[in-house]
């Protein structure tokens, strides 16, 4: 039999019993099954009720039917057993091979590998989940972040514009502040965002060639105004033997120390902020920077320097200083990202040190200069230039106008999306268009493709086009450059920013 | 008369075959997971609406990993009924069922055959009815045998078209 043969190694125990086509127990060996002769065997298990199907053996030959892996119990006994039914013309030979612990030896195996599979489905629909919350997560912040930047945008700029007209002292400190505010409103933003992209994994760090003086006199300067207005001193270190150009994220550098020495001036009403940098180690061409920004301020309590670097964190008793808590948890990625490293130490009334270890490159070759940033002038004897500014929002389309027509080079004209700008340079001629991107019917991509593309005249499809949105992310320029625009300008962008591209490309323009 | 049918519970595994089986015999539920090897097999007596008394044979058959293909066929000998199981936490386990059950009803073709989504206390019920419409996912039943919701109304019913 295919069963004994198959599984000899088992050394099954063997039950076999004669049944007629009725269903009556004719013989039984009760080897392990104490079923009795003469009694239903329909009654005995609800598997053998399948019997009923079997209808009668005509022919001479046998008919051997076999069911694998039964579980068969009664009141005495569970077996695991393969089931063999030989059909012959008077009766069914049944006979119960027990292989009940082979199988429950199989059992485990089985439930091992069906459970680790059932637990790698689990996770990785969790993975899947926990992905799409970040996706939404993600395109939250950056819908909250176009939401908030575009009327900041306008904040900001009608401050810039208010700035130049006559103001009383009054109104110039009252204009300053919502100036400051709007910065800071600003720089949180950038905070979110930034988070959002580290935890995404969608931040990039770009290493560029950088001079680091000029970088560090930057600090020098803006800190140094700082300083003298809160009556501090402010004390810049750099060691001499660091090479005057390295390769580094030179963006997120400035951004880790310029959120330093901001807290640091913030904790700080008296004493001295000494800003240090040396060199921590040198191999080849590349460099370890330690910077050491250390303050005579507040000071931090030592249990709490442990949560300083988690987002939202900020300690009972600093609540009248203005922040959000989510700067040093940016320093900390962001250093991090760098493959940096942060240390902090600091004593209640004292004073904090914060210690950055950041690597950078350098070139062994002699460095070549620094391009500096090209000044423009509009073409002279041309008179005034014509601007079209296309943007859907009356309150940008006001500043701008505001900024435009105050510089007194500009004529300006206003489409409120890109089918009317379509209509404009259709009938007149312009030195230049800023043009939004999200506007309906025909968004500023579209509208802008329509203008390289649908027109033989020159002046039409050659037009210097700059994009302008409140979208923060760093593919937006290069999907301005893609769509044929010549330049992007992120909103909020000041008032001297605009103009000077707008020169830029009138002057670029004029000089083909 | 006695009426005595044979029904078949098939899918692939953990999805719950057990757990309905035990839920409809025994009015039982246990949390975690036991595999299943082979088939284990118990009769429930119904009450039909016209008095008769249906003996449902109930076999809880061990789930495939690939396709209902792999179920032992001699476990299908002689059913009246297939129920094809399914989980509504798991995609991996509908979004091919209609290969299964393709095959079912070419092998089977006079046998009934309900489609079963399980697990529904886990799920929104009415995004999830949407969504197997979408996707096109065939089911006669949403159930949980957690939660007993729908496990008796599906059996009473099977029972009344089993014993037509």
């Amino acid at each position: 039999m295919k069963h004994q043969k198959d599984n000899l190694q088992f050394n099954p125990q063997i039950q076999i019993m004669k049944v007629s086509y009725e269903g009556i127990i004719e013989e039984t060996d009760s080897n392990f099954f104490n079923w009795a002769k003469s009694t239903s065997i329909f009654d005995a298990h609800p598997f053998f009720e399948m019997l009923r199907e079997f209808e009668r053996n005509k022919d001479t030959d046998k008919t051997e039917l076999n069911f694998p892996c039964i579980h068969l119990e009664d009141s005495n006994t569970e077996r695991i057993c393969d089931v063999s039914f030989i059909l012959e013309k008077k009766e069914i030979t049944c006979i119960l091979f027990d292989y009940t612990s082979k199988y429950k030896d199989l059992n485990q195996i089985a439930q091992q590998k069906n459970e680790s599979i059932l637990l790698a489905k689990e996770l990785e629909l969790k993975n899947k989940y926990l992905l799409e919350k970040e996706e939404f997560k993600n395109s939250f912040i950056a819908n909250i972040n176009h939401e908030i930047r575009t009327p900041l945008t306008s904040i900001l700029g009608f401050v810039e514009v208010l700035e130049k007209t006559k103001l009383t002292f009054e109104q110039e400190e009252l204009a300053r502040i919502i100036k400051r505010e709007s910065y800071h409103l600003n720089a949180l933003i950038d905070d979110m965002v930034d988070i959002s992209k580290i935890e995404s994994g969608t931040l990039k760090i770009i290493e560029e060639r950088f001079d680091f003086q000029n970088f560090i006199d930057g600090f020098n300067e803006s800190y140094s105004k700082v300083a003298k207005e809160k009556g501090l001193i402010f004390e810049t270190n750099v060691e001499s033997n660091i090479q005057e150009f390295l390769i580094g994220d030179r963006t997120r550098v400035y951004q880790i120390l310029n959120n330093l020495l901001t807290n640091a001036f913030k904790y700080t009403e008296e004493g001295k902020i000494t800003f240090s940098v040396t060199k921590n180690l040198q191999r080849t061409n590349k460099l370890t920077l330690n910077f050491k920004i250390e303050d005579t301020g507040i000071g931090i309590l030592e249990e709490n320097i442990p949560h300083l670097f988690e987002r939202f964190t900020r300690f009972n008793g600093y609540k009248q200083i203005s922040g959000t808590g989510l700067g040093l948890a940016v320093v900390k990625n962001l250093v991090d990202l760098l493959n940096g490293e942060i240390k902090v130490t600091s004593m209640p009334e004292k004073g904090s040190v914060f210690n950055v270890k950041l690597p950078f490159k350098f070139e062994i070759t002699k460095a070549a200069p620094q391009k500096k940033k090209k000044k423009y002038t509009l073409p002279e004897n041309k008179g005034k230039f014509r601007v079209l500014i296309v943007e859907d929002k009356e309150v940008n389309q006001y500043l701008v106008m505001k900024i435009l027509i105050s510089n007194g080079n500009f004529y300006v004209d206003v489409a409120i999306n890109g089918e009317e700008a379509i209509k404009y340079i259709e009938k007149r001629k312009y030195d230049i268009i800023i043009m939004d991107l999200m506007m309906s019917p025909i968004d500023g991509y579209q509208a802008t493709h329509m203008i390289r593309n649908n027109y033989g005249d020159d002046y039409i499809a050659k037009v210097p086009i700059i994009g302008f949105s409140a979208k923060g992310s760093d593919n937006e320029r290069e999907k301005c450059l893609r769509a044929g625009m010549d330049d992007f300008i992120k909103k909020p962008f000041g008032r001297e920013d605009l103009i000077y591209k707008i020169t830029k490309h009138i002057a670029k323009k004029a000089a083909e | 008369m006695k009426l005595s049918k044979k029904v078949v519970l098939l899918g692939p595994f953990g999805v719950g075959k057990t757990s309905l089986f035990r839920r409809f015999i025994d009015n039982e539920f246990s949390e975690g997971y036991k595999v299943t090897l082979g088939v284990q097999i118990k009769k429930k007596v119904i009450q039909l609406p016209d008095g008769r008394e249906l003996s449902m044979i109930i076999w809880d058959t061990e789930g495939h990993s690939n396709s209902v293909e792999d179920t032992r066929r001699s476990y299908l000998l002689g059913s009246h009924a297939i129920i094809y199981v399914f989980d509504l936490t798991r995609e991996d386990t509908y979004k091919d069922l209609y290969k299964d059950l393709e095959y079912l009803k070419n092998t089977y073709s006079k046998v009934i055959i309900k489609v079963l989504g399980n697990k529904l206390d886990l799920v929104h019920e009415k995004e999830m009815k949407a969504n197997l419409l979408e996707l096109n996912i065939p089911f006669d039943y949403l159930t949980s045998a957690k939660t007993n919701k729908n496990v008796q109304d599906f059996f009473s019913d099977l029972a009344k078209e089993i014993a037509e």
